[in-house]
């Protein structure tokens, strides 16, 4: 009995050593682990496809139960939705095109640029302590580790592991991510900005009426109502400048523009919504205000292009001295709902794997 | 040689690996489509557990190492930590022998219940220490108590196949 009891101490000692030693070589980046998860992996999918195929009716009986009065409601929300957000998708794909070709005139880099993979979620990480999905693309398709994912709404989170055929995802949710984001803030009460020098006085000024008719709904697309949209008809006092011959010099109102000022944005686990910090509390900046779009900052050492919208500011929470708000994001991506999702094929420098 | 390769493939260390990649077949699909309060149901937990209450705290030990090893594998946390973690939880639930002489099945679910609650809090410390901070939170209590609570209710159903299981011998 006690020679039994000696082989299991054994037994425990060695394979606490074992897993001691793996956790090392993990938080190392070593690749022996990932190739002993690849090694097991291969017997483990057809145990696992076996049991989907088993326990999908269970699955689908459970979601019918949990969640059918959501499904509906959810339903009638989205139809509503999407028969208002077809007439504005459409000056929306208008506007992103002519900003594209400006940044493209202007040689600054767009996300059209990127190619991308489309890709499957087929799975959550089966551990409550972490936020994870896994999807069917992998190094097959040329994804690697540190690319942004995204899907149709926004920003979902970057690839962490990469398999030849799939790879798992770690999403924006999770503690361990952080992102260096930018706060676009418009400014409450822009005032123009006057240069005296530059600005020439108008020889005369007069007042006129401008009447601005109600235009006639012209979509044809179905389900969608552009009243909605339009504008009513408006009477309004316009100013109206007539120039002297002498030449002018028009001077930007920079005032009136949207102002950017970047963060670093981090995820704080399912329960709570991630935050931005790290913003300036310039003057110039003003004070923020909840519905502000967060996008990607960019740059040479940043995990994402620029410009890919992450959320909008749910809450600012002020601090004293020079530390800066503290910002609630509400993020446009559902991440609890995930089904397709693409992969930028953007390797950022500082998740590139030095030769 | 074909008498040890017999028990080879007899040992309960060999019927453990087979069980357990069957029930890490249910955890990866079933149990992680079904969400109840938004936590995950753990049998790996509860397979560790049970092996303890069961078997004493050594079994519980090899068993929740070895499970736990397996589990790693398909998590994203570094390699080894559920292997301490599920070995630590099948320590914990085999203490539950020495205060209890005859047990009934339903103090076995309670101490079932109460291993796999310290077992799920200990995952985020355990990530806490090798660095992977931000995980404790108010919010593991609530997730102890939901999968204590789910355990203790599975708990009846998956003694009497951790029992065949781990039974020492199935020849001879």
């Amino acid at each position: 009995m006690s020679a039994i009891s000696a082989k299991r101490k054994r037994a425990i000692a060695l394979l606490s050593l074992t897993s001691i030693i793996f956790i090392t070589l993990d938080l190392q980046g070593s690749a022996s682990t990932s190739v002993l998860r690849g090694t097991f992996g291969v017997f483990f999918r057809p145990i696992e496809g076996v049991a989907r195929v088993i326990t999908r009716p269970v699955s689908n009986a459970w979601y019918g139960i949990t969640h059918y009065n959501a499904v509906t409601q959810e339903n009638d929300l989205l139809r509503e939705k999407i028969a208002q957000q077809e007439g504005a998708a459409v000056a929306a794909a208008a506007s992103v095109r002519l900003s594209q070709e400006l940044l493209a005139l202007n040689g600054l880099p767009t996300l059209a640029g990127i190619n991308s993979v489309s890709a499957q979620v087929i799975g959550d990480s089966p551990s409550n302590f972490s936020q994870n999905v896994e999807i069917n693309q992998g190094s097959d398709s040329g994804v690697k580790v540190g690319m942004p994912v995204m899907n149709a709404a926004g920003l979902v989170g970057k690839i962490t592991k990469v398999f030849p055929r799939r790879s798992i995802v770690m999403l924006i949710t999770d503690p361990e991510y952080a992102l260096s984001v930018k706060v676009i803030n418009n400014p409450e009460a822009a005032s123009p900005i006057i240069d005296p020098e530059a600005s020439v006085p108008p020889s005369s000024t007069s007042t006129t009426t401008t009447t601005i008719p109600q235009p006639q709904p012209t979509s044809n697309i179905p389900g969608f109502t552009p009243g909605t949209t339009t504008l009513p008809l408006t009477t309004i006092n316009v100013p109206v400048s007539i120039p002297s011959l002498t030449p002018t010099l028009t001077v930007p109102n920079n005032g009136a523009l949207p102002i950017r000022e970047t963060g670093i944005l981090e995820g704080r686990g399912p329960s709570r919504v991630p935050i931005v910090r790290f913003i300036d509390s310039a003057q110039r900046f003003g004070t923020i205000l909840p519905g502000a779009p967060i996008v990607t900052s960019g740059g040479s050492l940043s995990l994402a292009p620029p410009d890919i919208v992450v959320g909008t500011v749910s809450k600012v929470t002020d601090r004293l001295g020079t530390s800066g708000p503290i910002l609630e994001i509400n993020l446009v991506a559902d991440l609890a709902n995930l089904s397709f999702v693409r992969i930028l094929l953007y390797q950022p420098i500082t998740e590139q794997v030095k030769p | 040689m074909s008498i040890r390769f017999i028990r080879f493939i007899s040992s309960r260390w060999t019927r453990l690996v087979l069980v357990a990649s069957v029930l890490m077949g249910f955890q990866t699909t079933l149990l992680n489509d079904m969400r109840p309060f938004g936590v995950m149901a753990q049998v790996m937990v509860l397979f560790a557990a049970c092996a303890g209450v069961i078997y004493g705290a050594e079994i519980g030990v090899v068993a929740g190492l070895i499970i736990g090893l397996m589990y790693d594998c398909v998590l994203t946390t570094p390699l080894g930590l559920a292997s301490l973690v599920l070995g630590a939880t099948g320590f914990i639930a085999g203490a539950f022998p020495y205060f209890v002489r005859e047990s009934s099945w339903w103090n076995k679910a309670i101490a079932v219940a109460v291993a796999s609650a310290v077992g799920e809090i200990l995952f985020p410390v355990a990530q806490a220490l090798v660095g992977l901070g931000g995980w404790v939170q108010w919010r593991i209590f609530v997730v102890a108590a939901v999968v204590a609570l789910i355990n203790m209710v599975l708990a009846p159903l998956l003694l009497p196949i951790v029992r065949w299981t781990l039974k020492e011998t199935l020849i001879g």
